[in-house]
């Protein structure tokens, strides 16, 4: 957004809550041995979680789920495993084809330029394997080559008739624009050093400061984006971290890309008497529809595989994918699906040396003999938006800059669970193929939201029930856009970043298209 | 290896010529392995030299040396124990610390052989001292071990965590 609106000859400035982390500050590479806690306390990726952000939450009433409290300049994509996925046609529509929860404003046909614009400019590798569960682009880069644990898994699901494809992700298989290829480190989480995998700090913001264009602040923590007479969104009230001292800027537009818990809380925190519920909340609905990704991982060790010299099998972490199935074989009696991603966690440390019984040499001679097989998958599966599900604010406990922090309410609801109970039976059966054993992280419970949280200010054609329209523009202050996950009315069980990356470039254009007519 | 020499192979190799395979081609180059965290200079702040002693010596009967690699006692598990534990809560401390004395109860019974192998009979059982503590032992032994460099290296022969120009994809007929 700020991007692609300074080259469009707008002064921005971008508020960002976090700091910048020089690639020299990364712990991309240090071995587990070199950390007193060997990683094992997030030690990789606590650059990533600045200040009090994690403590300025509180879940009351929730079920297992975790939302992600990044702060930091290029946001998630400083820290992500970069899976691109677009959605399918039916995606958008839930309403008119399930009967559930709403369809968005806008559909695939009308994204799908913007899917291939953003796709075309961030460098995602793969292909078009003409799959209308997941619709394919034409910029792809090669894909990632397969390990002999894909390959397996290929050949053992296409008998169930579930495809196994090559991985969409914004990691680089070649140079592109001006950043190296991949060194197949399988660091992605720890953040890239070289920009081999997408982030914006390295990729977007050098581009909109080279317009002149473009201002870069960071440590601003935004407080409350305050309005004038009318109601229009007029400058944003924030503090410097580092120095304590409280701040105004003034904008003409103002577009809010915080994440869907942080987004929610500023604009609920955003209160004045032409907005006594919150800004561009007359509805009710900001913070309300708060959903994400459920599922949970296992881990297989293959047979054939066992007793093998080690190899370097890193990568650059997940290298083949498995699109959702469940819609090929009937119809299930709940509404969504579920898709795998293949070898996303790290080959270094024994997953299983806890989970078999025993010690000793024979067990340490197991562990060894085993590790050379290692496949793990993680499920991903859609989670209805229901009102109920929730993000509010507490005016009475505050974080440490006197903002009122947020808090999340959660149940997974019965669509939820019975999705949730099918992706177990059906990992089950894939055990049941694949020679050697499994370990099911979870059977009983699923997870959320795999930092997939989504939902909070969402878009729709009724104002009455939405936040946004379908360019994210806020039905009732016009000057206001939200940009990032939180707009979604609905999910499916694709990543969401691609889907946010592209609305936001809808966004962008629709705004330079205001602003020319004058309109905005 | 300076990360800076390494990229710049990672570059040159780009443009060698294709020889063969793409395994042959794709470069190895592993990153430093300066040790930050020194064991052999570590001072025990939670558990003292007896409890130690213990400590170490249950986890060599965990992870054990043998022909392939050394085992918990080289790999000085039991002092990154006492790191994880000198800076965990009251609970998780008392937990250790109670749990040891379990043991060593147990063993002047016998020995600590038989006590370890008891405790591990008991690991399935929630409600018995003796198997919880198992289960947290083995834990941290597990961590300690297979974090370590003689884990990861010697034990394992990891030879991941490096530069490669191309990712050898696997091109075994029977996989396919």
């Amino acid at each position: 957004m700020a991007k692609e609106l300074s080259e469009g000859g707008a002064k921005v400035i971008l508020l960002e809550a976090g700091k910048h982390i020089l690639p020299n500050e990364l712990l991309t590479h240090k071995w587990p041995y070199e950390l007193p806690y060997r990683g094992l306390r997030g030690e990789k990726q606590a650059l990533y979680y600045q200040g009090d952000v994690q403590k300025s939450v509180r879940y009351e009433d929730s079920d297992g789920i975790e939302v992600d409290r990044i702060r930091v300049v290029g946001g998630r994509t400083v820290h992500w495993n970069a899976v691109t996925l677009r959605y399918a046609a039916r995606d958008f529509r839930e309403w008119s084809l399930n009967g559930i929860e709403d369809d968005w404003p806008l559909s695939y046909d009308e994204l799908a330029p913007y899917y291939e614009r953003i796709e075309a400019m961030i460098g995602v590798c793969g292909q078009d394997d003409g799959l209308e569960i997941l619709p394919g682009g034409s910029h792809y880069l090669p894909p990632l080559p397969w390990r002999c644990s894909e390959r397996i898994l290929q050949r053992t699901l296409k008998p169930m008739g579930i495809a196994v494809i090559p991985v969409r992700k914004a990691v680089l298989t070649r140079p592109f624009d001006h950043r190296p290829a991949c060194h197949y480190c399988g660091h992605c989480m720890d953040g890239c050093d070289v920009g081999a995998v997408f982030n914006s700090a390295t990729a977007m913001i050098p581009k909109a400061q080279a317009t002149g264009n473009f201002t870069l602040r960071q440590n601003a923590l935004a407080r409350e984006i305050l309005v004038d007479r009318e109601g229009r969104a007029r400058a944003v009230s924030f503090v410097d971290t580092t120095t304590k001292k409280e701040e105004t800027v003034k904008a003409r537009i103002v577009a809010v890309c915080c994440a869907t818990i942080e987004s929610a809380r500023l604009l609920l925190n955003s209160r004045s008497p032409q907005h006594p519920n919150g800004l561009a909340n007359s509805s009710g609905v900001v913070g309300r529809y708060l959903h994400g990704h459920l599922g949970g991982g296992v881990q297989f060790y293959l047979e054939e595989l066992e007793s093998l010299k080690p190899a370097n099998q890193d990568g650059a972490t997940d290298h083949a994918f498995v699109p959702r199935y469940n819609h090929l074989s009937g119809k299930p009696d709940y509404v969504g699906g579920w898709d795998f991603q293949v070898n996303f966690s790290s080959y270094m440390y024994p997953r299983h040396a806890t989970r078999i019984p025993g010690y000793g040499a024979d067990f340490k001679a197991r562990v060894r003999r085993m590790q050379t097989g290692y496949l793990m998958m993680g499920s991903f599966g859609k989670v209805v938006a229901r009102p109920e599900n929730r993000v509010t604010v507490d005016p009475n406990r505050q974080d440490a800059h006197g903002i009122p922090i947020a808090v999340v309410h959660f149940r997974f609801g019965d669509n939820d669970l019975a999705l949730w109970r099918d992706t177990v039976k059906s990992i089950r059966e894939i055990g049941g193929h694949l020679k050697g054993q499994m370990f099911l992280d979870s059977s009983q419970q699923p997870g959320g939201f795999a930092s997939h949280e989504v939902g909070t200010v969402r878009m729709g054609s009724d104002p009455k029930k939405s936040a946004l329209n379908g360019h994210c523009q806020a039905h009732e202050v016009k000057n206001l856009f939200v940009t990032d996950g939180s707009a979604f009315p609905t999910s499916s069980e694709k990543n969401p970043t691609l889907t946010i990356m592209a609305l936001s470039l809808r966004a962008a254009d629709y705004i330079k298209e205001q602003r020319r007519q004058g309109d905005l | 290896m300076e990360r800076r020499t390494a990229i710049k192979i990672v570059a040159l190799s780009a443009l060698a010529p294709r020889l063969g395979t793409a395994r042959a081609i794709a470069f190895d180059c592993p990153m430093p392995k300066a040790t930050a965290w020194t064991p052999a200079a570590y001072k025990l702040q939670f558990f003292s030299e007896a409890e130690n002693d213990l400590l170490d010596g249950l986890m060599e009967m965990i992870i054990p040396a043998d022909s392939h690699s050394p085992g918990a006692h080289a790999a000085q598990v039991s002092r990154f124990a006492d790191l994880m534990v000198a800076t965990s809560d009251d609970t998780t401390q008392s937990h250790w610390r109670s749990g040891l004395a379990l043991l060593r109860e147990e063993a002047r019974k016998s020995s600590l052989s038989d006590a370890l192998a008891q405790a591990a009979a008991h690991s399935e059982t929630p409600h018995s001292a003796l198997g919880r503590f198992f289960v947290t032992l083995k834990q941290m032994t597990v961590n300690g071990y297979y974090t370590s460099e003689i884990g990861i290296h010697q034990d394992l022969e990891y030879v991941g965590n490096t530069y490669l120009a191309v990712f050898p994809g696997c091109d075994h007929p029977e996989h396919q």
